[in-house]
């Protein structure tokens, strides 16, 4: 109850001081940006986000899956595979996003790909991590009544690792809110445009009309991506969440 | 990666200066951050203070979702209100502190209250004054567990550090930026990859400090 | 000496832990306290250290109330051990051991020796050896053990503990204990034990304080405790009427001492006084020329003058050598002395039934049953 209050407060914060600096249009020689403009650029901050995200989540759950069975376990490759997500999750994403632009060129790209890869380390961990802290004698069960290797995954794996993957994706969506945000840097737009504006021009003013809306899109996406990791948990795993 | 090369050949000195400014503001800005952390950490652990406890852990973690840029975009119009440089390194400090804040108070606060309540019922019961349980009993067992936030806190406030060089703060940001915008990919090279590599290199030796604060005890418990 | 007069506790969440409980623990004494679950041990026994306030009563060590000193010196001068035993995972066995002395700043040439000392006393040998090692390296005995001795560390002529050999499997757990035993045989503590074992309460206590919801419902030795049980829940919980039952089956000639020292009741006291003394006891059985039992003669009585006969106290209950145990026991108590004579058909004194026989035959019984 308490977080829904600060969270709401913070809300109205952000989009009323967005408001307000849209409202003011001029500031001495500098105009602020349009509701329009605004609007506009949270719409394409959004696609870089949702775009990233999509591709790193499918890649990252497969990926953690695979990463877990067993034989992968035999082999080291879940340790190599789960080592190297650790390493590439130290890198800043400064220096991978910028590292992109080389490599495929300004544009639409090397943003997706810079938010790809940084999207899909969070996800990628907790898969496996979700995986893994499954009692092995669930899964001993299931084959004992008979199910499918496919069908253990689906049914009871997937299930039960749910809650962890989705706070991966809940992590990992809300660091690239902020990666986008440079996508500015590599040719793209975005909300990051608007704060950059403000820098560059020494504006406070119309660095926070870029960075309220920001600020907004990140905790919005973390609000419900919370909720829908709570709505995803099976109901047996919520006991013990409330507890805890 | 040929130019990058080069670059380094021909400007040694440019690269180095980046490079220790970068570790100067993590150091100021992580070292303040620490303290504080820390001693929030501790404090909100007391009887008592469940509640605040519940909103300081709540607050650094909305500090955490906002971006990096918009948390600049914040502060910035801030300090200009108070009369202090908007630009430049008070801002990026302030920001990293606020960064560095939640890997360590959320490491501190957990690792203190998942202190085994046995052991510190035994060592009230043997006569340690509460300041002794502390220092004796729960900061021993609770250095790893804070020492792996802090670690985390560092790495992740070396890509923020390189993002406060748009405003101004110097650091392994500089060449990157430069190089972005004016298209000198030898730059962007060479910043991106001594920052990752900066990066790799706190990660690995925080991780090595950490191994070594840890207590004998504890990683014998371990092995087990 | 520990007193509690009157004590009560009263959580905050309006639970009546403790009510009213008076009772008094003599030096060296060993005093259990017993009772089902839920009942207010562990809460009563907190209040002695003050690791839970009172909220009315009073607690008094060595007649000094325990709200007069602080708190701190209180527990650095009073052993503690749990079930949970907390031993300090990041400090070796002898660091955990030193703990208090180290708190008391005690030279650390004298914590070493003591270190080793009580691992030699807990049995933790080579103590070198056991001394380096971290809790996480030693089994659960073990670590009760090195519990044990932490309690001990500073050497506190008080010790308390919460069932300590709760959590220890059944064998491992009566190995404890007789190792206890010996222990405090040699160490002399006073102490206050907490159980819920019955078994266990008979086996090491001298006295046992039985609880029922907060209140003390009976206080008195482990013998006293199964001949009278004051009211049917402690006949039940201490499992009176199958030791009787038991007892029953067993005859005083299986467990009396035979051929006890005796005196004659022409006998003038001056020499009466040498053999109590050399014998270092308080009583002893008078009797007359043909060996016929007479009465008691009491330390307490003796005069300076004049023969036994003239202060001895004639008996009042007899028991003879094919009285079923049981019956014997409740004889024992209405015995002004505590102990019983036997004797046979003639009068003649066949021997002594002393409480002491008495509690190691219970011992027996409630080992037996406790394995069984
Ligand atoms: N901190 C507490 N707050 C409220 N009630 C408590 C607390 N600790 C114990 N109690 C209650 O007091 C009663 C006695 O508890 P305790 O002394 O632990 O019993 P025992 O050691 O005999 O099992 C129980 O009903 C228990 O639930
Ligand atoms: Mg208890």
């Amino acid at each position: 109850m308490r977080r829904r209050i600060v969270f709401l407060v913070l809300l109205g914060t952000f989009i009323g001081l967005a408001i307000w600096i849209t409202g003011i249009g001029k500031l001495g020689i500098y105009s602020t940006f349009t509701g329009q403009d605004l609007l506009r650029e949270t719409g394409v901050h959004l696609k870089y986000v949702g775009l990233g995200e999509l591709i790193a989540i499918v890649v990252g759950v497969s990926l953690g899956v695979v990463v877990s069975r067993p034989w992968a376990q035999r082999t080291r490759l879940s340790t190599v595979v789960v080592g190297a997500a650790g390493m590439g999750q130290c890198i800043p994403s400064m220096a991978l996003i910028a590292l992109m632009a080389p490599i495929l060129g300004f544009g639409l790209w090397a943003v997706v790909v810079a938010l790809f890869v940084y999207g899909l380390l969070p996800i990628l961990r907790n898969t496996y991590a979700g995986f893994r802290s499954i009692d092995p004698a669930i899964i001993e069960a299931a084959q004992g009544m008979g199910m499918s290797r496919g069908q253990i995954v689906r049914r009871i794996e997937l299930p039960l690792a749910r809650p962890v993957i989705m706070a991966g994706i809940r992590t990992s969506t809300v660091v690239n809110v902020g990666t986008a945000a440079l996508a500015v840097l590599v040719g793209g737009a975005g909300l990051g445009r608007i704060i950059l504006t403000g820098v560059l021009s020494r504006q406070p003013l119309i660095t926070l009309q870029g960075a309220a809306p920001t600020a907004a899109l990140a905790i919005v996406l973390d609000f419900l991506l919370d909720a829908l990791e709570d709505r995803l948990t099976p109901k047996g795993l919520k006991v013990k969440k409330s507890q805890a | 990666m040929a130019e990058a090369w080069q670059f380094l050949l021909r400007r040694p000195d440019l690269l180095s200066g980046w490079t220790l400014q970068h570790l100067y503001i993590i150091l100021v800005a992580n070292g303040i951050s620490l303290i504080i952390a820390v001693a929030l950490g501790i404090w909100i652990t007391g009887r008592g203070r469940e509640k605040i406890a519940d909103v300081v852990l709540y607050l650094s973690d909305i500090i955490m979702t906002i971006p990096s840029l918009a948390m600049f975009g914040f502060l910035m119009p801030l300090f200009a209100a108070l009369g202090l440089k908007s630009y430049g390194f008070g801002v990026a400090v302030t920001a990293l502190v606020l960064y560095g804040l939640l890997p360590v108070i959320r490491n501190t606060y957990t690792a203190i209250k998942e202190v085994d309540p046995a052991v510190v019922e035994a060592g009230r019961g043997m006569g340690m004054s509460e300041l002794q349980i502390l220092t004796r009993i729960k900061l021993p067992l609770a250095t790893p567990v804070i020492m792996a936030g802090l670690r985390n806190a560092v790495v992740i406030n070396i890509g923020i550090a390189a993002i406060a060089a748009m405003i101004g703060a110097g650091g392994l940001g500089v060449p990157i930026f430069r190089g972005l915008r004016n298209l000198r990919m030898d730059l962007i090279i060479t910043g991106a990859v001594a920052l990752t590599l900066l990066a790799w290199a706190a990660d690995g030796l925080l991780g090595l400090l950490e191994r070594w604060l840890t207590p004998e005890g504890l990683k014998r418990a371990r092995k087990r | 000496m520990i007193r509690l007069e009157e004590v009560t506790k009263v959580y905050p969440d309006g639970t009546e832990a403790v009510r009213g409980v008076t009772l008094q623990v003599a030096k060296g004494e060993f005093c259990v306290l017993l009772g089902p679950s839920g009942c207010g041990k562990t809460t009563t026994l907190k209040m002695i250290n003050r690791l839970i306030p009172l909220s009315s009563g009073r607690i008094t060590v060595d007649g000094v109330d325990i709200y007069k000193v602080d708190p701190n010196d209180l527990r650095r001068g009073i052993g503690y051990a749990i079930q949970e035993i907390g031993l300090f995972p990041h400090m070796t066995v002898g660091e955990n051991i030193a703990t208090v002395p180290r708190l008391l700043r005690w030279p650390k040439e004298r914590i070493r020796r003591r270190v080793e000392e009580l691992l030699e006393l807990v049995g933790l040998v080579p103590p070198e050896e056991f001394s380096k090692k971290y809790p996480a390296e030693l089994s659960g005995g073990q670590r009760q053990r090195v519990g044990v001795a932490r309690a001990l560390g500073a050497d506190p002529p008080i010790l308390l503990m919460d069932e300590p050999f709760g959590a220890i499997d059944p064998i491992t757990r009566e190995r404890l204990q007789d190792e206890f035993l010996r222990i405090q045989a040699e160490i002399k503590k006073t102490i206050v034990f907490v159980t819920h074992d019955i078994n266990e309460a008979v086996k090491l206590g001298d006295r046992i304080a039985l609880m029922r919801e907060g209140r003390l419902v009976q206080y008195a030795t482990p013998a006293e405790l199964l001949a009278h049980p004051k009211d049917g829940f402690v006949r039940d919980f201490v499992g009176a009427d199958r030791t009787l039952k038991a007892l029953r089956l067993l005859r005083v000639r299986e467990v009396m001492e035979e051929k006890p020292p005796t005196v004659e009741a022409s006998k003038p006291l001056a020499e009466a006084r040498e053999r109590l003394e050399r014998l270092g006891v308080n009583f002893l059985p008078v009797v007359d020329r043909e060996g016929r039992f007479l009465g008691w003669l009491n330390r307490t009585n003796l005069r300076p003058e004049g023969r036994v006969a003239e202060v001895m106290t004639p008996y009042s209950v007899l028991a003879t050598p094919d009285t079923p145990l049981n019956e014997a026991l409740s004889l024992m108590f209405e015995s002004a002395v505590g102990n019983l004579a036997v004797v046979d058909g003639e009068g003649r004194l066949r021997g002594l039934l002393t409480f002491r026989r008495l509690h190691e035959v219970l011992r027996e019984s409630y080992r037996e049953e406790g394995q069984g």
